[in-house]
C-alpha cells in the first residue's frame, strides 16, 4: 500500500538530505517537519544572535515544548507572542512558525522595537501524528485517559484495517442504517431524509477491540491542547480535559505567558482565522451590561433598589459618588466591581480593529494575487489559545490560517446566465438597478434566497440609499440556505474536487470491499487525513511567504506611548500647574477594550521624580486607558523652584520606559 | 452546659501534667489548649510520626511560593491492608493563611487516631479501615506570616503571589504597618470634633456613630499603617492578593470575574501540589477542607448553574445532617446559598477528583459573648443589636478570655496624621476561638470526620444461588451489599466516566450472559449484550444488589467487585 502512502514523505525526505548534505544554515521549507526536526531547527535559529532558547515545558510524551525568543533588544520592550499547530493537526502552521522566525532573523526591521516569542509547535505529542504509519488526524496528547471509563486505558482505539496507512471511515449496510449514497457523487454518503429509509451505517476505521460493542471509543490519549485554554473551557469534553491547564504544555504556556508581562499582542497560526474573519459575536450568556441588577449589598451603599434593572449609564452615574473624586467611571469599571459575569463576545470597540484590519487584510492578499475564494477558515473553538489571549489576557489576538482548501467556482446555473454572488457583490447599486426586474430574480433565485425576497422587494430597499448590492450578498451569505434535496456541501464539493485535482484523486481513498470480523462485509474508504489541513509540501514556501508578511505588518500597529509635550502655568509663588500630554502613535489602543475590562495588562505610570512638592496629583500616576493615535492630558499642580529640572518618566512592564527631563517653568 | 464545664475539666486533668507554659515542648499526645506557629506544626508532625513509625508516613508533597515545605501525615495500619485498597478520607486546613484553627483540627484528628488505638474502639476501627490523609496547612506561607508578622484575624489569607491590586505598576508595596510593634495590626483613630463617631457611653472603649447634628469625638481611620507609596491611600496593596481557595481548576474564572482567581487555575504552587497528592491517591471517597468561620457544613455545588446527582447529595445528608449535630449552631447547606465561588475546592474535589467534598467553616463569633441571661418564661435569649455585640464580646473579653482579644487605645505619633491612637480587637480574635475553647472546637470536628469514617462503603459479596441448568451451563447468583452511608463511587463520577467504573468482573469460567436481576422471585434479569462477564456499577450507600450469570463450564468461579476507591471484595464457588 505505500503507493497510497503521501508521495510528499517520500520527497520530504529527499529535500531533507539535500539539505542536510549542503549544510545550509537556514532550514528549509520544502517539507514538514518532525518533532525532531523542528527542535533542530529552533536550536539553529537560536545560534543567531538577539535570541533566546526556552525550554518550558515537557508533554507527557516526553517531547519539549519550545519557544525562541528574538529581538535586537530582549530587555524593556513589548513581545508579540505566536503560538502555532495547538491541536496538532496543522503541520503547516509550524512550518509557518518557523518560516516567521527565519523571516524575523533575516531582517532587522521588525526587531527594533519590538521582541518576539514564537513557539512552533506546543502539541508535539498530537503532531507526531502527521508522521506515524498510521495518520487519523490525531490532536491529543499523550495524557493517560481512559476515555470509556472500563478496566483497560487505551485498548479500543482505531485500526488500519486496509494497511494503507491512513485512518478512513467504514460503510455497511445496514437494516437500521441512517445514510444513503449522495446522488451527486457516490463517494459521499448523506443522511437519509425524514420518509425515507437508510441504507448505511458509517464507523471510523476500526474493530472492537476490546468487544464492548463500540468501535474505536478508547484510542491513545489524551487532551487536546487546543482546546484546554480557560475561557469557555468545553466543560465535559473528553478531549478537553477535566479543567483548563491540565495538560502540562497548557500549563507551562500559560505560566511562561504571565511570566513575561510585556506581551502586547499574541498571534495563532492553526485552523482559526481571525486575520481574515473576524472573531463571532453573538453568543449568549455572557454578561448583560445593559440591563444590571445591583446586588443588595451595594444597592443600599447607593440608595436604590435591590429588584430593579438599571443602565450601565444610570449605574455610572451611581459609582460616580463612591469612586475618588475625579476619577474616570468606565463601564468595564462597573462589570468588574459588580461582577457582572464573562464577556463571551468581542467588545464593539474592539470589533472595528478587527474589521477594519481583516478588509486591509484582503486587499494585501489581493495586491499579491493571492486567491482569496476559499473555505472559511475554522472557528476558534471554545478552550482555544486565541480566545484565551483575547478575553484573558486582553491584549490583540490575530489568528491565521495559512491554508484552506479552494471553493468550486460556482457554476453557471442552466436557468440562464445567472450572475454569481460574488459578481453582484462587487456591482454599484446603479448597475445592479440596471439588470432590471427579471435578471435580478434570476439571480436571487439561482442563489436561493427565500421566495419572499424577490427583484421589486430588493429594488425598493435598494432605492432606501442605505442598502447596496454588496450588503444584499452578505445578507443572502448570512441567510439558511434553502435546503435542496442531496445537495452536497460547499466543503464536500471544494475538497472532492482539490482531491480531484490537486492529488489525483488521492486525497480521497476509493471506498473498497473489506471483511470485517464483527461488521461483516463492509466498505473502507473516504477523506484522507489531514487533506483540509495541508497542501503538498512545495507550496509552504509560497504559503508563508504571501501571507505571513501580514503579520509582521500587523506589528506595527502596536500602541507607541510617548511624550507629546508639556505646559507650565505658574500659579504664584513658586506654584505652578504642569500639564502633560501623552501621546499614543500607534494604531492600536492600550490597552484595548477587552484589557480594560479585565484589567489584565499592565499599566502605564507616569512618574514624576524631582525636588517639588506636590499639592494635586501625584508621584505615581496611573494613564488610564489610550486610544490609538489619541493624546491625553495629565494634570498636577506642584510647587518648586523655577529653572530647576524635573524627571518625567513614563513606566510600564510592557513598554520601553521613556525619561524627559524638564524644567520647571518651561 | 454542664457538659461543657466537664469537657474543659477533663482536658485540664489530660493536660495537668505537662500544661506549664506555653512554650513547653512538642510531644505525643499532642496539646490543644495552644496553637502552633507553622515550624510548631512540622515539628507536631514530626513528633507524631516518630512516636507511630509504623502506622505513619510523613511526606513533603510540595513547596510554596516561598519554598517552605507543605506536609502531608499519611495514616495507615498496614496489616489490614495496603494504603491505596483503603477507602480514603483527605482532610487539610488553613489554605487561607489566617485560618489557623483549621490546622489544630488536622492535627487533632491525627493525634486522636494515632493517641487512642487500641484503646477506643471507634478509633480503632477508622484506622484500620481508612486510609486517612491529613495536610494540616496548606497555605504554609500564610500561616507562618500570620504567626511572625503583624495582621488583623482577616489579614495574610493569600498566596505570595505579588500583585498589584491598585494599577499603579508596583506590587504588595502598601500594606498595612505594626506600627506599634505588638503583632497585631489593630484600628487607628483621631481625636476629631468633627468625626463621625463619640465614645460609646457604655464602655468607653467603644466608638458608636453621632445622631445627626450631634457633636463628634472622633474618626476612625482605618487599620495601622502608613502610605507606603504615597498615593494618597493607605494599605491598599498589601500581599496578594492570590485567594488559594479560587484558585483550583473545576470551573475556575479569571480575577475579573473571581477576585482572587490568580492568573490561572493551579497558578498557586502549592495548591498544584494538593492538587497532585490528590490525583495520586485515587482511593480518596471523602475530603474535607476546613476553614474559619461562621459554623458551617458547605457541600458542592458551590455555584448554582451547576447540579448534581440527587443520590449523591442524599450521601452528603447523611453526614451533614448528622454534622449539624456534632457542632452546635452549625448550619449545613451547599456552598451557593452563602455565595457563589468558582475555582473552590470542594468542587474541584468533588468533580475533578470523584470525592465526596465538605468545607467545614469552624467557629462563630456568637461563641466569644458573655452569654445574655433568660428572662423567666423565655426559652431563648433574645439576640443582641450590633452594638450590644459589640459590648458583649469586650465583657467576654474582660471576664472569659483574661483580656487578651482586645487592646485598649493607647496614644501613638503616626508620621502623617500626628497625634492618634491606636487600639482594638487582636489578631488572635474574632475568628479564632480563645486557646481555652480550642479543645472542644478541634474534638467536635474531628468527630464529624470521624462519623464520616464509619460512613466510607464497607461491601460484601456472596454467591447465594447455584443451579445447574444445562448439561455445561450453571446459573449463579450473587448479590453484594455496601452497609454504609457513602456510596463506592459518586453518581457524577460515574456519569462522567471520571475514571474506571467500578464494576464486577466473572473469571474462571466462560459468562455466556450476566446482568442485572432486577426481581429475584420472577427472575427478571437484564443481561448485557458485550462482555457480560464485566458488569460496571457502582453501590451506593445502603444499598443491595443481585446479579445472574450463566456460566459454560466446571471449575473455580471467581467474582471480584473492584472499586478505585471503596475496599475490593471477591468470592468464589465451585461449578
Amino acid at each position: 500500500m505505500i503507493k497510497k502512502l503521501y508521495y510528499f514523505a517520500v520527497l520530504g525526505l529527499l529535500a531533507f538530505s539535500v539539505t542536510r548534505a549542503t549544510a545550509q544554515s537556514v532550514p528549509s521549507f520544502d517539507k514538514y517537519h518532525t518533532n525532531d526536526e523542528v527542535q533542530q531547527i529552533m536550536k539553529k535559529l537560536a545560534g543567531s544572535s538577539g535570541t533566546k532558547l526556552h525550554t518550558i515545558t515537557t508533554s507527557p510524551g516526553d517531547k519539549p515544548v519550545t519557544v525562541l525568543e528574538i529581538g535586537a533588544n530582549l530587555k524593556d520592550v513589548p513581545a508579540i507572542f505566536m503560538g502555532a499547530n495547538f491541536e496538532g493537526d496543522n503541520p503547516l502552521s509550524t512550518e509557518g512558525a518557523l518560516y516567521f522566525a527565519q523571516m524575523l532573523l533575516d531582517s532587522t526591521n521588525y526587531t527594533k522595537n519590538v521582541k518576539w516569542f514564537i513557539m512552533p509547535q506546543p502539541n508535539p505529542d498530537a503532531a507526531a501524528g502527521f508522521f506515524a504509519s498510521v495518520k487519523y488526524g490525531a490532536t491529543v496528547n499523550s495524557y493517560e485517559i481512559n476515555n470509556d471509563a472500563d478496566d483497560a486505558v487505551n485498548e479500543d482505539g482505531f485500526d488500519d484495517l486496509n494497511g494503507d496507512g491512513l485512518i478512513t471511515k467504514m460503510r455497511v449496510k445496514d437494516l437500521q442504517g441512517t445514510y444513503i449514497l449522495s446522488e451527486k457523487d457516490e463517494r459521499i454518503l448523506t443522511r437519509a431524509k425524514k420518509d425515507k429509509r437508510g441504507i448505511y451505517k458509517i464507523y471510523d476505521e476500526g474493530l472492537d477491540n476490546d468487544g464492548d460493542g463500540q468501535y474505536n471509543e478508547d484510542g491513545e490519549g489524551g487532551i487536546n491542547v487546543g482546546i484546554n485554554f480557560p475561557h469557555l473551557f468545553p466543560k465535559g469534553k473528553k478531549e478537553a480535559g477535566l479543567f483548563p491547564g491540565q495538560a502540562p504544555e497548557v500549563y507551562g504556556i500559560m505560566r511562561f505567558i504571565y511570566d513575561h508581562p510585556e506581551i502586547a499582542m499574541v498571534y495563532t497560526l492553526g485552523n482559526s482565522g481571525f486575520c481574515s474573519v473576524p472573531p463571532k459575536g453573538g453568543r449568549k450568556g455572557g454578561a448583560n451590561m445593559e440591563s444590571i441588577k445591583i446586588p443588595s449589598r451595594y444597592a443600599k451603599r447607593f440608595g436604590v433598589d435591590a429588584s430593579k434593572k438599571y443602565t450601565m449609564d444610570e449605574v455610572i452615574e451611581m459609582m460616580k459618588d463612591i469612586v475618588p473624586a475625579g476619577m474616570e467611571v468606565t463601564p468595564s469599571m462597573v462589570a468588574s466591581f459588580l461582577s457582572l459575569g464573562a464577556v463571551v463576545n468581542p467588545l464593539d470597540a474592539d470589533m472595528k480593529f478587527y474589521k477594519s484590519y481583516s478588509e486591509d487584510f484582503k486587499k494585501y492578499l489581493e495586491k499579491k494575487s493571492f486567491n482569496t475564494e476559499r473555505l472559511d477558515p475554522a472557528r476558534a473553538k471554545d478552550g482555544s489559545f486565541e480566545l484565551w489571549a483575547y478575553y484573558h489576557l486582553g491584549v490583540p489576538s490575530f489568528s491565521m490560517n495559512l491554508f484552506t482548501v479552494p471553493k468550486v467556482k460556482e457554476e453557471k446555473k442552466k436557468d440562464g446566465d445567472a450572475l454569481s454572488m460574488d459578481d453582484v457583490k462587487k456591482m454599484s447599486t446603479e448597475d445592479f438597478t440596471a439588470l432590471g426586474e427579471s435578471k435580478i430574480d434570476t439571480f436571487l433565485r439561482a442563489n436561493n434566497a427565500p421566495e419572499k425576497m424577490d427583484a421589486k422587494r430588493v429594488l425598493k430597499m435598494l432605492d432606501s440609499g442605505k442598502f447596496t448590492p454588496e450588503k444584499l450578498v452578505s445578507m443572502m451569505k448570512k441567510m439558511p440556505k434553502a435546503e435542496k434535496e442531496d445537495e452536497l456541501s460547499e466543503k464536500d464539493k471544494a475538497l472532492l474536487a482539490w482531491s480531484d485535482k490537486y492529488w489525483e484523486g488521492k486525497g480521497f481513498v476509493k471506498w473498497e470491499k473489506a471483511e470485517h470480523p464483527t461488521l461483516g462485509a463492509v466498505e473502507i474508504g473516504g477523506f484522507v487525513p489531514y487533506l483540509e489541513t495541508t497542501p503538498k509540501p512545495e507550496l509552504i514556501d509560497s504559503l508563508a511567504k504571501t501571507q505571513l508578511p501580514w503579520l509582521l505588518q500587523l506589528s506595527t500597529k502596536l500602541p507607541a506611548i510617548s511624550f507629546n509635550s508639556e505646559k507650565f502655568t505658574e500659579l504664584g509663588d513658586g506654584v505652578f500647574k504642569l500639564e502633560m500630554y501623552i501621546e499614543n502613535n500607534g494604531k492600536l489602543a492600550y490597552p484595548i477594550a477587552m484589557g480594560q475590562r479585565n484589567g489584565q495588562p499592565a499599566p502605564i505610570i507616569i512618574v514624576l521624580d524631582g525636588e517639588m512638592e506636590f499639592l494635586q496629583g501625584k508621584k505615581r500616576t496611573s494613564l488610564g486607558s489610550l486610544n490609538g493615535n489619541q493624546i491625553k492630558k495629565l494634570t498636577w499642580i506642584i510647587q518648586a523652584i523655577k529653572g530647576q529640572e524635573i524627571s518625567a518618566k513614563i513606566e510600564s512592564a510592557v513598554f520601553t520606559d521613556v525619561v524627559k527631563q524638564i524644567k520647571i517653568g518651561g | 452546659m454542664k457538659r461543657y464545664i466537664l469537657f474543659i475539666l477533663l482536658f485540664a486533668i489530660v493536660f495537668a501534667g505537662n500544661a506549664t507554659d506555653n512554650k513547653a515542648k512538642i510531644e505525643v499526645p499532642l496539646r490543644f489548649d495552644r496553637y502552633y506557629s507553622y515550624d510548631e506544626v512540622v515539628e507536631a508532625l514530626q513528633v507524631l510520626h516518630a512516636a507511630y513509625p509504623e502506622f505513619t508516613t510523613l511526606d513533603s508533597i510540595g513547596k510554596s511560593e516561598e519554598g517552605r515545605a507543605i506536609y502531608a501525615l499519611t495514616i495507615n495500619n498496614p496489616k489490614t491492608g495496603d494504603v491505596l485498597s483503603k477507602p480514603g478520607v483527605y482532610v487539610d486546613g488553613n489554605i487561607h493563611g489566617n485560618e489557623i484553627q483549621a490546622g489544630e483540627v488536622c492535627l487533632y484528628y491525627a493525634n486522636m487516631l494515632l493517641t487512642k488505638y487500641g484503646e477506643n474502639e471507634k478509633i480503632t476501627k477508622a484506622v484500620d479501615k481508612n486510609a486517612h490523609y491529613i495536610v494540616p496547612v496548606v497555605n504554609v506561607d500564610g500561616r507562618y506570616h500570620f504567626f511572625k508578622d503583624g495582621n488583623t484575624s482577616s489579614s495574610n489569607r493569600g498566596l505570595r503571589v505579588p500583585r498589584d491590586d491598585d494599577h499603579d505598576g508596583l506590587f504588595d508595596e502598601d500594606g498595612p504597618d505594626d506600627l506599634d510593634g505588638d503583632g497585631n495590626i489593630c484600628q487607628m483613630r483621631i481625636k476629631d470634633e468633627h468625626g463621625n463617631y463619640k465614645i460609646d457611653p457604655e464602655d468607653k472603649r467603644l466608638l458608636v456613630r453621632v445622631k445627626p447634628g450631634e457633636k463628634g469625638e472622633y474618626s476612625i481611620l482605618g487599620y495601622e499603617g502608613i502610605d507606603n507609596d504615597g498615593d494618597g491611600k493607605f494599605n491598599e496593596d498589601s500581599e496578594g492578593y492570590l485567594d488559594p481557595n479560587r484558585n483550583w481548576g473545576y470551573n475556575w474564572m479569571p480575577p475579573y470575574i473571581q477576585r482572587g482567581a490568580g492568573n490561572f487555575p493551579l497558578s498557586g504552587t502549592g495548591i498544584k501540589a494538593v492538587h497532585e497528592f490528590m490525583a495520586s491517591h485515587p482511593n480518596i471517597i471523602i475530603g474535607y477542607a476546613f476553614h474559619n468561620t461562621g459554623g458551617m457544613w458547605l457541600r458542592v455545588p458551590a455555584e448554582k448553574s451547576t447540579e448534581i446527582p440527587r443520590t449523591d447529595i442524599a450521601a452528603y445528608d447523611i453526614i451533614g445532617n448528622e454534622a449539624i449535630k456534632i457542632t452546635p449552631g452549625y448550619v449545613y447547606m451547599p456552598a451557593y446559598d452563602l455565595y457563589p465561588t468558582y475555582g473552590d475546592s470542594d468542587s474541584h474535589m468533588f468533580f475533578i477528583h470523584g470525592a465526596y467534598s465538605f468545607v467545614g467553616e469552624l467557629f462563630m463569633r456568637s461563641a466569644q459573648e458573655t452569654y445574655k441571661v433568660k428572662k423567666k418564661g423565655e426559652t431563648t435569649a433574645p439576640s443582641n443589636s450590633r452594638e450590644e455585640q459589640n459590648r458583649e464580646r469586650l465583657k467576654f473579653n474582660d471576664n472569659v478570655a483574661l483580656g487578651e482579644l482586645y487592646k485598649d487605645w493607647k496614644p501613638f505619633t503616626h508620621p502623617v496624621y500626628g497625634e492618634i491612637e491606636i487600639g482594638g480587637w487582636v489578631k488572635m480574635s474574632s475568628r479564632l476561638p480563645h486557646t481555652f475553647m480550642l479543645p472542644e472546637l478541634v474534638h467536635r470536628n474531628a468527630a464529624v470526620v470521624l462519623l464520616s469514617d464509619e460512613q466510607t462503603p464497607e461491601l460484601t459479596i456472596e454467591v447465594f444461588d447455584v443451579k445447574e441448568i444445562g448439561k455445561n451451563l450453571s446459573q449463579v447468583r450473587v448479590r453484594i451489599e455496601n452497609k454504609k452511608g457513602l456510596s463506592s463511587m459518586t453518581a457524577q463520577a460515574f456519569k462522567d466516566k471520571l475514571y474506571q467504573r467500578d464494576g464486577l468482573k466473572v473469571e474462571g469460567g466462560k459468562v455466556v450472559a450476566g446482568g442485572k436481576l432486577s426481581d429475584i422471585r420472577l427472575n427478571k434479569v437484564s443481561y448485557k449484550e458485550n462482555k457480560p462477564e464485566v458488569q460496571f456499577f457502582a453501590m451506593p450507600g445502603n444499598s443491595r444488589v443481585e446479579y445472574q450469570f450463566l456460566i459454560e463450564g466446571k471449575g473455580e468461579i471467581t467474582f471480584n467487585y473492584e472499586s478505585q476507591k471503596a475496599k475490593n471484595v471477591t468470592t468464589s464457588v465451585k461449578l
